[in-house]
């Protein structure tokens, strides 16, 4: 068994494959590619996939992981090539290569949100003001119900630009196991806070990062 | 552009992946190269639509023209036609995302007469009228339809410009052939349609006209002059080189049927008398075992399912099953590819085969019994005994079987209260069957669903001429049925009845029943397969404003020199021969299957003498 972890994309209409949809979407990719996929040696075998973190229904990424397992050692383009080759619109191989670092290692995820509105200087005035506060809170709904969580600790706001009508944000949340915020919180609680209607037009997940912000792979 | 306009709302509904295409195997060309731009609609949901294999066949043979370009239309469910029809997004195909309103065709499969409300639905969220006369007689947006319910089109004659008869592989493309000739040469609507008519399968119902007795039975059929006074279906003939996709559109989010699919055989040698497919998919032809494994690796190979499916009204009677099966089982079991294999029957369902199929699945079996008793199985010509039926379950009992699904239909012509009693003694046998085997199944007891449909009769059948039961009678024998059982390892469920009295008005109606459809639509009726969406009180109000009576349809016994509403529709089935069968029914006599002896139904004027070698 070889053990492999692919960088993929998801843009496009690929945004609107859900987390649960995007395993056996990619079952069905391997099976299309003709790669020697390994199989689980139980009563019901079935393949290895593994993602490193889900990513939100209508999220567009750069920066997937995914973990899986061959039966036949290859070259990592050749991989690659193979699976781009059967993909559908959207989404794309960008590396393929050997796991470096545990699943378990990942700290954190950047996030390019844009924001749609018709004041977007007065939007970014209130954005300021929210990160600028003692504390940003929300609620948040876990598996044990809802809980009321501090934004603020944890966010850090990398850039902040006005293009024509929209407000770009780049920003770093605490991503993986230990804790995970969705760049939706954020923008809830400029909603909650704001006067400036607006809408959310993309969000891209530009990166997933280790503890000392080293890009995960 | 209307992509952006849906991307707006999309993340707001329930499984978007649905509405916006771009799955692998959908097939986008460029506008600017097609001739003939087709909409195929599934009057359903995507969920239910993209399961139907009718539309992957067509869908890829019409692709596989380079100037014609087919795309993929569903229903919206309903959080999204609420959005689309505020923010107005017509319905658009799922290919191009362009609205299918200006497609030269927009064709509609029709698989249950339950969907028919969601055609109307859908041409006017496209921006069509509904009605054919409103639509103008310019060259585009021709409506038609094809599919079983078809075989008596005059429900929806007003709606559809043309409705396609038979097998599509090759007529669908005459015609969209003829629609070039004809938009090349500047035709109107009315000219091309006058052409299309006389094309073999084609039925253009504005040609014909219906003039009705004070009784309100059919008096006569009124054809224009120069269009064809019977229609007949089409039939491809040597269907083992039929048409077949070796791609399908693979859906993001789950649908119902989510597997590849390799049609077996077409049309049916049993002759059950309820069964409509069983005589409109006439005569009985089937796919070599070779072509059907290199159909199966083809498919698995370019869409990446692990499961594949053996589509046909009756596997088991296909004639080189067990090499068929051992050559399947031998690539999926190699791939990791589950094979399933529905349609099997009970009565040559042997203990080889059994072997074979539980090699591959291990889910409940099920059994269509239909009737209870062997005296109504005989009516209907379900040629199976109850020593066949125990046989079959000792074999998967002792096969580690133990939940067992026993389908049967009620209000059946000629049922008493014994063959309803006898549905409860059947499975009751099946329950102790099951604990007199030394080596069952341990640790669990036995399961015996028995689940039953109302009979619905339906044109093309023997039972065509047969009133259905009324409601109350169908209640009472529900309440009987339930009182005969007498042990909790047996359950019992059933249909709403009320379901099954539309399916019968809707099936055997006429030219009249239009107007009843678009009064429904129009009070809200859509989606009636739906138990959340059926609303009967909607349906009775649109059947009493229309004057009309549904049990006209549904529960008059029809006579066998009556008029009936598709008898200029030839489907090589004879009506003397469901005369000769319904008579032979009442007398509950059988008749052979056409393997075992020709009955001549009819259809040996098309297969030159004969249907088998």
């Amino acid at each position: 068994m070889i053990k492999l972890r692919a960088i993929f994309e998801k843009k496009g209409r690929a945004k609107y494959i859900s987390h649960l949809d995007l395993n056996r979407c990619m079952l069905r990719i391997f099976r299309r590619s003709g790669l020697p996929i390994w199989y689980t040696e139980g009563y019901n075998p079935h393949p290895y996939f593994s993602f490193a973190l889900a990513l939100s229904l209508g999220f567009e990424s750069s920066c997937e992981v995914l973990d899986f397992n061959l039966n036949e050692d290859m070259p990592f383009d050749e991989v690659m090539n193979r699976l781009n080759a059967v993909m559908p619109e959207g989404m794309r191989i960008l590396a393929v290569g050997e796991p470096r670092l545990k699943i378990t290692e990942i700290a954190g995820a950047e996030y390019s949100v844009s924001l749609e509105t018709e004041n977007p200087e007065k939007l970014r005035t209130e954005m300021e003001k929210l990160l600028s506060g003692e504390s940003i809170l929300i609620e948040k709904k876990t598996k044990k119900g809802i809980k009321t969580v501090d934004l603020k600790p944890s966010v850090e706001l990398l850039s902040m630009t006005v293009e024509e009508s929209e407000l770009r944000l780049i920003l770093r949340l605490p991503a993986g196991t230990q804790t995970n915020f969705n760049p939706m919180l954020l923008i809830e609680a400029l909603k909650n806070t704001s006067e400036t209607p607006f809408e959310v037009c993309r969000i891209v997940r530009l990166g997933i990062l280790c503890e000392n912000n080293e890009i995960f792979s | 552009m209307l992509r952006d306009k849906i991307e707006r709302h999309l993340l707001s509904v329930q499984k978007p992946s649905r509405y916006i295409g771009g799955e692998s195997g959908s097939i986008v060309k460029d506008r600017a190269m097609i001739d003939v731009r087709f909409a195929f609609c599934f009057p359903d949901t995507y969920d239910i639509g993209m399961s139907h294999l009718g539309m992957k066949i067509l869908y890829s043979l019409i692709n596989g023209r380079e100037n014609y370009w087919c795309e993929r239309v569903f229903a919206p469910a309903e959080d999204f036609e609420k959005i689309m029809r505020e923010n107005d997004i017509p319905l658009y195909g799922l290919e191009s995302l362009d609205p299918i309103k200006d497609f030269d065709f927009i064709g509609f499969t029709m698989q249950y007469e339950l969907s028919y409300t969601n055609v109307l639905n859908m041409l006017d969220l496209a921006g069509l009228p509904v009605f054919a006369r409103d639509r103008g007689n310019s060259l585009s947006s021709i409506v038609v339809a094809g599919g079983p319910c078809v075989c008596n089109p005059e429900p929806l004659a007003e709606f559809f410009d043309l409705f396609i008869l038979g097998e599509g592989e090759e007529v669908n493309l005459e015609l969209m052939d003829l629609y070039l000739e004809c938009k090349k040469s500047g035709c109107s609507k009315d000219d091309f349609l006058r052409r299309a008519a006389h094309i073999e399968g084609i039925y253009v119902p504005k040609f014909y006209s219906f003039t009705y007795n004070d009784d309100g039975t059919i008096a006569s059929l009124d054809v224009e002059e120069g269009i064809p006074k019977i229609v007949r279906k089409r039939i491809i003939s040597d269907f083992d080189k039929v048409y077949y996709p070796d791609n399908f559109v693979v859906p993001f989010t789950e649908i119902v049927h989510d597997r590849a699919s390799v049609e077996v055989l077409r049309g049916c040698i049993r002759g059950c008398r309820f069964c409509q497919a069983g005589f409109i998919y006439r005569p009985f032809r089937e796919k070599s075992a070779e072509t059907i494994c290199r159909q199966t690796k083809a498919l698995c190979r370019n869409t990446g399912y692990d499961e594949v499916s053996l589509a046909s009204l009756s596997t088991s009677d296909h004639s080189d099953i067990g090499n068929m099966l051992e050559q399947l089982i031998d690539y999926t079991e190699g791939e990791h590819i589950n094979l399933s294999l529905p349609s099997l029957r009970v009565d040559n369902f042997s203990e080889e085969l059994l072997e074979k199929v539980k090699k591959v699945r291990k889910s409940g079996l099920t059994f269509a019994a239909e009737a209870g008793t062997q005296r109504l199985r005989n009516v209907i010509n379900k040629n199976v005994t109850e020593e066949e039926i125990m046989n079959t379950c000792r074999i998967a009992f002792e096969g580690g079987y133990s939940a067992v699904k026993l389908y049967f239909m009620m209000g059946l012509p000629t049922e008493t209260d014994e063959d309803i009693i006898g549905i409860a003694e059947l499975a009751q046998r099946v329950v102790d069957l099951f604990y007199s085997i030394e080596n069952r199944p341990k640790g669990r007891g036995v399961q015996v669903s028995v689940s039953t449909a109302t009979f619905v009769p339906k044109p093309f059948t023997p039972f065509e001429f047969e009133p259905q039961d009324t409601r109350e009678e169908i209640e009472r024998k529900q309440k009987l049925l339930v009182d005969s059982v007498k042990t909790r390892k047996i359950k019992v469920s059933w249909h709403d009845p009320n379901v099954s009295i539309l399916e019968a008005a809707l099936a055997k109606g006429d030219r009249r029943i239009c107007r009843v459809i678009y009064t429904a639509w129009r009070k809200g009726c859509k989606f009636d397969s739906w138990t959340e969406y059926y609303k009967f009180d909607k349906w009775l109000e649109a059947f009493e404003e229309c004057g009309i009576s549904p049990s006209f349809y549904a529960n008059r016994r029809i006579g066998y020199d009556e008029i009936l509403p598709w008898d200029h529709l030839d489907y090589y089935v004879s009506k003397e021969f469901f005369i000769r069968e319904n008579k032979t029914a009442h007398a509950a006599e059988t008749t052979p299957n056409c393997r075992l002896k020709c009955s001549g139904c009819g259809v040996t004027k098309r297969t030159g003498g004969k249907c088998f070698d």
